[in-house]
């Protein structure tokens, strides 16, 4: 099987001497739900902007779907913190902003919107302006954006971070039901080690600043993945061996 | 402005005139220091065709000064955005280049550009020209990052991201820009025409003080300020029109009143 994504030796520094990632390896299988773990500032973003283009690696070479990252690819979509939906467009046309960067024809990608709203449940306020909105259904907003032009592999960065506890919850469901029917790469960031367990296939812990891959743990809880299984053994047993590693910051 | 708001400005207004109107009466205020309000209508009344002769080239320089420090605003506000040079070597001068109070070159544009209309309607520009770069400007470069950062993302272009990103995030300061100009605008028509010029409302107002007539110098300011009000509105009801996304507070009430 070739790989979504391949993270082969990467490092960055920026301009200002830091150094953000020391070394980075690792591959990513096409349909897999992967998350890049780790505390705050500790590089797992810029990680993430490397692989969606925005950043050049200082050494190294990252491949996407068996292409060179050298720049933005139109095969990625990406979810930031923030939602970043332009005030003065629609909730649909935030979601065909995409299509018409692209320069693709509008007319053939508008059902597509239209279902990806309705799965998202904001199918309602498709006409309305995002200040109508609240946070957690800009997010959806901002989900559905980056899925429009049906790409293979899916960047979130912290997509839930700024949302409420309870919403959080309510948007990692959602957010698997999304991807169990579009079936995409999913690259995720993330802090929240419960979040990371919940939702992922497989879990890559990052060391502080500058980063490189720790532990790396493969999250055998069943799917469909439900809310009761965070009270479960098992769901907390892996918890707890992620806390660990961050905390010794283990080294495989 | 809902028709409420109004309601109150337009009563205050009305309260002035009649206390001004009874004032002079019951003072004995001569005409040619303060006329009445009611002469003052009068005046606009029968000699509203001259005061309309001369309104036509004022309001016909102000709009076209305004117009052509919006576009040349913009686009100097686009250099300064995109041109490091521009921003570094040129902003820094057209800001501190505020501080000359353009209406003090007036005399200079006559020495110039003659008596003719080039030095009215580049005095509009010039004074209408400022607000117009520093909003455009400050509003392209506010941008967050996160906007420019999802733009490429999707591989927008740099047109793309300026046409669908930074110019509708600038707008509303555009727009604010654009209401203190076109009353900079009228000033700067008005002071040009005190200085240099055979007709318009400016030249209507020197013209009439030097005749010692009170009445139709102050209907020509009334008729000036009705103009300016037209045209700002025009201005505020584009602004209502195009930035129709910002979300509009009422003014706030007073807690239980």
């Amino acid at each position: 099987m070739r790989d979504s994504v391949v993270v082969d030796g990467v490092g960055k520094t920026y301009a200002s001497g830091v150094e953000a990632i020391r070394e980075a390896r690792f591959r990513v299988v096409p349909g897999e739900f992967l998350s890049l773990l780790g505390p705050s500032g500790c590089g797992k973003s810029t990680l993430l902007m490397l692989i969606a283009g925005l950043l050049a690696p200082s050494h190294g070479r990252i491949r996407v779907n068996d292409a060179e990252v050298k720049g933005p690819r139109r095969d990625v979509g990406i979810v930031f913190q923030s939602p970043v939906l332009l005030p003065w467009r629609t909730v649909l046309d935030n979601v065909l902003l995409p299509v018409e960067m692209l320069r693709l024809r509008r007319a053939d990608y508008e059902p597509r919107a239209r279902d990806l709203l309705s799965m998202a449940k904001v199918d309602d306020f498709a006409a309305k302006l995002p200040h109508e909105l609240s946070g957690g259904m800009k997010q959806r907003v901002a989900i559905c954006r980056a899925l429009v032009h049906d790409p293979a592999l899916l960047l979130m960065d912290e997509p839930f971070s700024a949302l409420d506890a309870m919403t959080r919850d309510q948007m990692g469901l959602e957010l698997l039901r999304i991807w169990d029917v579009h079936k995409k790469t999913v690259v995720f960031v993330t802090h929240s080690i419960r979040e990371a367990v919940f939702l992922s296939d497989r879990v890559l812990v990052m060391t502080p600043r500058p980063a490189t891959i720790g532990c790396e743990t493969d999250v055998k809880l069943p799917r469909p993945r439900t809310m009761d299984m965070q009270e479960s053994d098992e769901f907390n047993r892996y918890v707890g061996l992620l806390r660990h590693s961050i905390e010794t910051g283990a080294r495989p | 402005m809902t028709g409420r708001s109004l309601l109150w400005p337009l009563a205050v207004t009305l309260g002035i005139l009649l206390v001004w109107e009874q004032a002079v009466a019951t003072l004995r205020v001569k005409a040619v220091l303060l006329p009445r309000p009611s002469v003052i209508a009068a005046v606009i009344w029968s000699r509203g065709p001259l005061i309309l002769e001369h309104m036509w080239p004022t309001f016909y320089q102000i709009v076209l000064g305004f117009l052509l420090a919006l576009a040349g605003g913009v686009l100097v506000a686009v250099l300064i955005t995109y041109s490091e040079i521009v921003r570094k070597g040129f902003y820094p001068l057209i800001v501190v280049s505020q501080i000359v109070p353009k209406v003090a070159v007036a005399p200079l544009f006559v020495v110039w550009f003659g008596l003719g209309d080039t030095s009215r309607l580049l005095l509009a520009f010039l004074i209408a020209f400022f607000p117009i770069v520093i909003n455009t400007a400050a509003g392209l470069t506010s941008v967050d990052d996160d906007f420019v950062r999802m733009g490429r993302a999707y591989m927008g272009t740099r047109w793309q991201i300026f046409r669908k990103i930074r110019l509708p995030h600038a707008m509303p300061l555009i727009f604010g820009g654009m209401k203190i100009s076109i009353t900079l605008a009228v000033i700067g028509v008005v002071v040009a025409e005190f200085v240099a010029a055979q007709r318009g409302i400016g030249y209507l107002i020197v013209m009439a003080n030097g005749l010692l007539d009170t009445p139709l110098m102050m209907a020509a300011i009334a008729a000036l300020s009705v103009m300016g009000l037209v045209l700002y509105g025009v201005v505020a009801a584009l602004e209502r029109l195009v930035v129709y996304w910002q979300v509009r507070t009422e003014t706030p009430r007073g807690g239980f009143a």
